[in-house]
């Protein structure tokens, strides 16, 4: 037998599991399951044609189960998708090598438990990209849940409560796919994908109605849609470094993909238009779109109120996933690329800033944003990948995050929605004044007197996040790289194909070359400094050395303006914030335990008339109605 | 375009913004100097400053961000003026068109607001966050607008946009079709010059003027030759989308003049706002009026 390169794929990520598994505890581990995950990179860049062409590959493996044939295979969806997964697990996982494992360790973590998770968690996206029917989609799902859970728990305390709590979500996630593939099925007759494209056609407004609700929470949960955002921010931000920049990089865009090959590729964005909300001038598709919106907006403002830099970019995470939804629901070949090429891009910067913050930790002891200050002259290099980080999650030249955006923007422009385009702005300036924070309050502004002797990180961890620096620029330099990927990956899923450029987009209604906006960006830049240096010298001063108000200050005096930020803004909307997803969340909550409550009280009362009473009135009931 | 051209045209353009950015300073100080009774500063007093600025004696950095804040505040409007189209002169406008323009009129604030967090003066850090802040308030109506004229312009590169105005005549021009528009931008406009009454983050009598607490010297040089930029910048974006830009250098100059002399004047009349006043002055007039001239254009 001839293995195909998807075959290839999925071994290499299996031995990787193997390898950590068994040799997980070892001294090389780190480095062992980084080399097997770099592997795993070149497998997927000799399947490199997928990203660049029409094609599939299949894997060898088939099943058939009481008449359902299971198969994988891979094309450029799944590619596009697998090698941000790969690249951003061989990133972090180089990071984790060294001293992180030994401090890790130290502390009294799990290394072993740390490689399998992450190990597992790859193999098991892998095989979810690679689903070649909605069977297979399901089982990947819910090991994709799985796993997950895994490495969210691993960290114990608040981590575990926060991964309990992913797990409800998940499961309820999975139950509403598994309903929603019921359906198709009895739709359908079959879990094929080419069968349920010719069966949409069919569908009467009713049942694929159902079906967007019911894969669209279930998806979304993943996603962290709202109203289902909020497990996901602490499940990320207390996972152990290297992975919560590995979950925020990649794996809530898990429900990403599986909307586009279920809503997009399979239902039709075009059907999903058809879906009339009665009494109201909205469909489905608007829904979609303004779920996409509020939670853009929601999450980040929920960020900028964080104290804790963790946590902080776990809830822009769940924002940022709003713009690619959005994107891809405008579904114009503009919003299309913006979108899929968020995913990426988001991978990249989500990824550094993450581990950017790790450091931070690692040398400092905590990620309170209230007792971290002045970082900038102890750590400079990790303060440029921090600073990087946020040009590209703020959205602004000349990062790649901006590129996305700006395709989001624009197709919002082009069909003439100005409340979403408003929305989709608003997001953006919030996310300006939250990163902002951070870097501040983090790395500018008063060294605190503990932090005098910090160290620069160490080199393993500082490679991989200038590595992610690097691409985080040049893939905003050449934006045409990833968006040859996202033309392929819009053509498999049906949606109209952008008219790329290297440098950005050729238009008609205005095109974008960023090789010449960052070029004259630093052109400005450069003549900048010209005036600057060639005018007098100035005369450095220690950091330490500063007054305010005329008064000389000590470094023992604390006097870093960091908590509640932007007071003025919160005079405003501070009395916004009510928590009332929270408070939705718990009247859920507090019902299920009503109702379990109910349900015990009656089975605990072994009283044999009553049952019967009951039994008896129900059956009355049922045949009546 | 030959090469040469272009190059001429990229080093032209920021050239003269700087220039009239200059004599745009010049004219705000002088109708503060006619409402306030007084005569005013002489014809080269802002070139002066800037030379004087750059020539002190005791500069104090307070490290390199500190001093890279200040190119990046001068740098990024340097380079949006390379977007602005000007008569006779495109520079690379359809290369990047508006949305990139607007955003990259953030960096030089963004740039500002690295530069003061280094200087570890929590009034610096009150000023900026105070800045962003009123950045928030005002750009939203400022997006509002934006996106009306793009969206009846059918484009957001700012050369057709200008053609279009141009090739109607009088009635064409932004101002006269989408007049709601043009009144939200003004005030958007007018606060993100960030002059009185709207200028919260600078307040000298509260936070010690704020982000420029701890600018001496060419740090201060580096600050008035970024309000040279701003001021023409932003009166030269509006003219460009509501005035229908300029044919002739002549009728380009009196009109961003004439616009920028709106703000300038209101500014020299009123007390200031507090951030949240700013907010909800922001958040509600502009964008009213802005969303119902957006109805009107679709």
């Amino acid at each position: 037998m001839i293995l195909t390169p998807l075959d290839e794929l999925l071994l290499f990520s299996g031995a990787t599991l193997l390898v950590a598994l068994i040799l997980g505890r070892g001294l090389a581990a780190g480095w062992m399951v980084t080399i097997l995950y770099g592997g795993q990179l070149l497998t997927l860049i000799k399947m490199a044609a997928l990203g660049y062409s029409d094609t599939i590959i299949h894997a060898s493996i088939n099943f058939e189960i009481m008449g359902q044939s299971l198969s994988w295979r891979f094309d450029a969806l799944s590619w596009f998708f697998a090698l941000i997964t790969v690249a951003s697990a061989l990133l972090s996982s180089w990071f984790s090598c060294g001293e992180w494992e030994r401090s890790f360790k130290q502390h009294g973590g799990n290394i072993w438990l740390y490689h399998s998770a992450m190990a597992l968690n790859v193999f098991t996206m892998l095989i979810l990209l690679a689903s070649g029917d909605l069977l297979s989609l399901f089982i990947g799902w819910e090991l994709v849940s799985w796993a997950g859970f895994l490495l969210m728990a691993m960290a114990g305390g608040v981590a575990t409560r926060a991964a309990m709590r992913y797990i409800t979500y998940a499961m309820a996630g999975g139950m509403a796919v598994f309903g929603g593939i019921a359906l198709v099925y009895v739709a359908a007759g079959s879990l094929q994908y080419e069968a349920i494209l010719t069966a949409v056609d069919q569908m009467s407004t009713t049942q694929l109605w159902m079906l967007v609700v019911m894969f669209g929470s279930g998806f979304g949960i993943k996603m962290g849609l709202l109203p289902f955002h909020l497990w996901q921010a602490p499940a990320y931000a207390e996972t152990p470094g290297p992975g919560s920049a590995f979950l925020g990089a990649i794996s809530s865009r898990m429900g990403l993909f599986a909307i586009l090959l279920v809503l997009v590729k399979l239902f039709g964005i075009v059907n999903i238009d058809s879906l009339k909300i009665p009494f109201t001038l909205i469909d489905a598709r608007d829904l979609l779109a303004w779920i996409a919106v509020f939670t853009i907006i929601l999450p980040t403002f929920t960020a900028m109120k964080q104290n804790d830099a963790r946590h902080l970019l776990a809830w822009h995470g769940i924002g940022q996933g709003g713009y690619m939804l959005l994107g891809v629901v405008v579904a114009d070949a503009m919003g299309g690329a913006g979108g899929l090429l968020h995913v990426f891009n988001h991978a990249t910067y989500q990824a550094a800033l993450f581990m950017a913050v790790t450091a931070v930790i690692h040398r400092t002891g905590t990620s309170d944003l209230n007792k971290l200050g002045g970082l900038v002259v102890r750590m400079p290099l990790s303060f440029v990948v921090l600073l990087v980080g946020i040009i590209g999650l703020a959205g602004l030249p000349p990062m790649n995050g901006f590129v996305s955006k700006w395709l989001v923007y624009r197709s919002l422009l082009n069909e003439g929605m100005p409340l979403l385009f408003l929305a989709a702005v608003i997001g953006t300036l919030g996310t300006i004044l939250s990163v902002y924070k951070l870097i501040h309050n983090i790395f500018l502004g008063q060294l605190r007197i503990e932090h005098e002797q910090v160290k620069e990180a160490p080199w393993s961890m500082m490679v991989p996040m200038l590595i992610l620096a690097a691409i985080i620029f040049i893939t905003g330099l050449f934006p045409g790289i990833p968006l040859a990927w996202v033309a392929s990956v819009q053509e498999v899923i049906g949606l109209p194909v952008t008219d790329y450029t290297l440098g950005g987009v050729e238009s008609v209604s205005g095109s974008l070359d960023m090789i010449w906006v960052i070029g004259v960006l630093f052109a400005g830049f450069g003549i900048g400094a010209v005036i600057f240096y060639s005018a007098g010298r100035s005369k450095r001063v220690h950091q330490l050395d500063n007054y305010a108000g005329g008064h000389f200050l000590s470094a023992d005096v604390r006097y870093q303006y960091s908590d509640n930020f932007y007071a003025g803004l919160m005079h405003l909307i501070g009395g916004w914030y009510r928590g009332s997803f929270l408070w939705l969340e718990k009247s859920v909550t507090s019902l299920v335990d009503f109702i379990s409550l109910v349900m015990q009280g009656l089975y605990r009362r072994a009283n044999a008339e009553f049952y019967l009473l009951s039994t008896a009135l129900f059956v009355i009931a049922w045949v009546v109605i | 375009m030959a090469p040469m051209e272009l190059i001429l045209e990229l080093t032209l353009m920021p050239l003269i913004a700087f220039l009239v950015g200059m004599m745009m300073v010049l004219m705000m100080r002088r109708i503060a100097a006619k409402i306030q009774r007084r005569v005013g500063p002489p014809l080269l007093q802002p070139l002066y400053d800037i030379v004087k600025l750059h020539s002190k004696r005791t500069q104090i950095s307070h490290g390199l961000i500190h001093d890279i804040g200040i190119i990046m505040a001068m740098g990024g409007y340097i380079a949006a003026e390379t977007l602005l189209p000007v008569p006779g002169m495109n520079g690379i406008a359809e290369k990047g068109g508006i949305i990139t323009l607007l955003y990259l009129m953030m960096i030089p604030s963004l740039g500002l607001a690295l530069g003061v967090g280094q200087c570890a003066n929590p009034n610096g850090s009150i000023g900026i966050a105070r800045a962003l802040t009123a950045m928030l308030a005002y750009d939203i109506p400022l997006v509002i607008v934006i996106f009306g004229v793009a969206y009846a312009a059918g484009t957001t590169n700012l050369v057709d946009i200008i053609a279009q105005q141009q090739a109607g005549g009088f009635a064409a021009w932004g101002a006269v079709e989408m007049p709601l528009l043009a009144i939200a931008g003004l005030i958007a406009m007018h606060a993100s010059l960030g002059k009185q009454p709207f200028e919260i983050y600078i307040a000298p009598a509260e936070i010690a003027t704020g982000p420029m607490v701890e600018m001496s010297g060419k740090y201060l040089g580096g600050l008035f030759v970024m309000q040279c930029f701003q001021l023409y910048t932003t009166s030269v974006l509006y003219v460009s989308l509501f005035l229908g830009g300029g044919t002739t250098w002549f009728d380009f100059l009196l009109k961003s003049f004439l616009v920028l002399a709106i703000p300038v004047s209101i500014a020299y009349l009123f007390p200031r706002y507090r951030t949240e006043d700013l907010l909800r002055l922001m958040w509600k007039w502009p964008v009213m009026l802005g969303l119902i001239g957006v109805a009107f254009v679709l």
